[in-house]
């Protein structure tokens, strides 16, 4: 991972959180997180539901055990 | 049918030592001591334990036995010691969550989980090492020690209900409290070889537990046997006005559904994703129970898992997002009092965007409507391993040792856990065989929402058939 992400989220969240990295591990697990907007961006479009949105608690009710 | 009392009354499953009890064949009491001399004489190198209460637990047993003797029972825990992860709240008593900055946490209020089990007579004689924070999946703890598997001790325990895995693992309690928000009842039941059961999401009170994610924590039990499990649960599941989001789902007799009859019974074996590089051996273990199920009379079907891409993509930032939240004034003020992989776990929450979380939570409803639609209209439920890898060693799982390079092993390890918290379907794992190193399999047993009798139904069919349940590691009492 390029090192301008990692500096970018790093700043980031010091501008909306006030904390800055705890160690070195803590710059390396924000940095993975180029695969989870990767797995936002592969899912764009690709989703469509008739009831969207919609709770979860009903949908839990809605799909129970019988 | 009923087995004979063994030697050593920790010995008994659960459900054997609370009906020796009501027979009148052994006291609370004695079963206390026997609890408590385990902790004393054979925890130190497992380091399952936090605090114990012993003379609390003796005076409650001493009264549970005048009880008895005066023909009262107080319920179907009556006389049984069991131990709890230590984030269960008992008003006036501290309550760590595993870690230094709550170390003097003293809460003004009671578990509910915890009232409605010493309600039904259960004895607490301790509470239990934990992940700190409930926040691994291995059973690392900086401030109290890592717990230790008791099959091997250089290896985890699964966390983050560690100590509650190895526990009951080791004899030294009947069963125990755990909590799952990915996965931390049901790692340490698969690595330390016990039953444990995540209920649906909101079928067990949350109230006095220490709170991680709102949307994905789940309070449930850690016992040896399928059978064990029913009883805890149908103890503590059902509404509580405590805890609103609750559910008022009524709760069935969970244990009186253990016939042991799963002829007929649709079981699903997934095609994608939850076998994607699992270890050879595990496969081969879960290929043999989905064998012993089919010889029950269970009809297999091999089926594609749907919507495994975004189950797996928005339950990957659901509960980091709200741990983040829960622990940033703790991680502006004071981010040195955690441990190296905590503050990193948490820290790496703050990143995502809000947009991101919301549609991870808008979209979890309608992802479980259509992933129940496309399952649960072709099987009754469905099997896959709790974890894919034979158990990892805590050396080589260890973040604050050895920084980035054990991020992944430690990720990869709630795999197949994590999935059904964000679904939020009620799972449980038994276990399934040995790997290479002697240490447990386990197999994920899952079915629709409020289906916890049924998959304890399959996990109690399955248990009637082996003997996986019934093995002692050579550190147990």
């Amino acid at each position: 991972m390029k090192p301008e992400f990692e500096e970018r989220l790093v700043e980031q969240i010091e501008i909306w959180m006030g904390v800055v990295p705890p160690n070195d591990a803590a710059r390396a697990w924000a940095a993975q997180h180029a695969a989870v907007i990767k797995g936002f961006e592969a899912l764009r479009g690709t989703l469509a539901f008739e009831d969207e949105p919609s709770s979860f608690e009903a949908a839990l009710q809605a799909t129970k055990e019988d | 049918m009923q087995r004979p009392t063994p030697a050593n009354p920790l010995h008994m499953t659960l459900v054997e030592a609370a009906e020796a009890v009501r027979r009148g064949e052994m006291t609370a009491v004695a079963l206390a001591k026997a609890s408590i001399a385990a902790f004393e004489m054979k925890d130190t190198p497992i380091n399952s334990l936090i605090s114990l209460d012993a003379d609390a637990a003796l005076e409650a047993a001493e009264g549970l036995d005048r009880l008895r003797n005066a023909g009262r029972l107080l319920g179907p825990l009556h006389g049984v010691p069991l131990a709890h992860k230590d984030m269960y709240y008992r008003s006036g008593k501290p309550s760590t969550a595993g870690s230094r900055i709550r170390r003097e946490f003293v809460p003004a209020y009671t578990s509910t989980a915890l009232a409605r089990l010493e309600a039904a007579g259960s004895v607490t004689v301790g509470m239990l090492n934990m992940a700190e924070f409930a926040q691994n999946p291995t059973g690392h703890n900086a401030h109290f020690g890592d717990c230790h598997n008791p099959w091997d001790l250089d290896r985890c325990t699964g966390g983050s209900s560690s100590g509650s895995g190895a526990a009951v693992s080791a004899r030294f309690v009947f069963g125990a409290l755990g909590s799952d928000t990915g996965g931390s009842i049901r790692l340490p039941a698969s690595m330390c070889g016990v039953t444990g059961i995540k209920g649906t999401q909101t079928r067990v009170s949350r109230y006095g537990a220490m709170p991680l994610s709102f949307s994905a924590d789940n309070v449930g039990p850690l016992a040896r046997t399928a059978r064990d499990c029913a009883r805890l649960m149908g103890v503590i599941a059902g509404y509580d006005p405590n805890d609103p989001t609750s559910s008022r789902e009524p709760v069935p007799d969970y244990e009186a559904m253990l016939d042991g009859k799963i002829k007929g019974m649709r079981i699903g074996v997934p095609t994608t994703y939850f076998f994607e590089d699992a270890d050879d051996e595990v496969v081969a273990a879960v290929d043999q129970a989905v064998a012993v199920l089919k010889e029950a009379g269970a009809e297999i079907v091999r089926l594609p898992m749907p919507y495994m891409d975004a189950v797996s993509t928005y339950g990957s930032i659901l509960s980091r997002v709200e741990a983040a939240a829960i622990h940033s004034e703790w991680m502006r003020g004071r981010p040195s009092d955690y441990s190296v992989h905590l503050s990193a776990r948490i820290y790496s929450g703050m990143a995502v965007p809000a947009a991101y979380y919301v549609e991870a939570l808008s979209r979890r409803g309608p992802i479980l409507k259509a992933f129940c639609r496309d399952v649960f209209d072709k099987v009754d439920a469905f099997v896959a391993p709790t974890i894919r890898m034979a158990v990892p060693k805590l050396f080589d799982t260890d973040i604050d040792r050895h920084g980035a390079p054990a991020i992944d092993a430690f990720n990869a390890i709630t795999s197949n856990t994590r999935m059904l918290n964000y679904l939020g379907l009620p799972s449980a794992s038994v276990p399934c065989g040995f790997d290479r190193n002697g240490v447990p399999i386990g197999l994920m047993i899952q079915g629709r929402p409020f289906a916890e009798g049924r998959i304890l139904k399959i996990a109690d069919a399955y248990q009637r058939m082996t003997t996986w349940h019934e093995r002692r590691p050579d550190t147990a009492a």
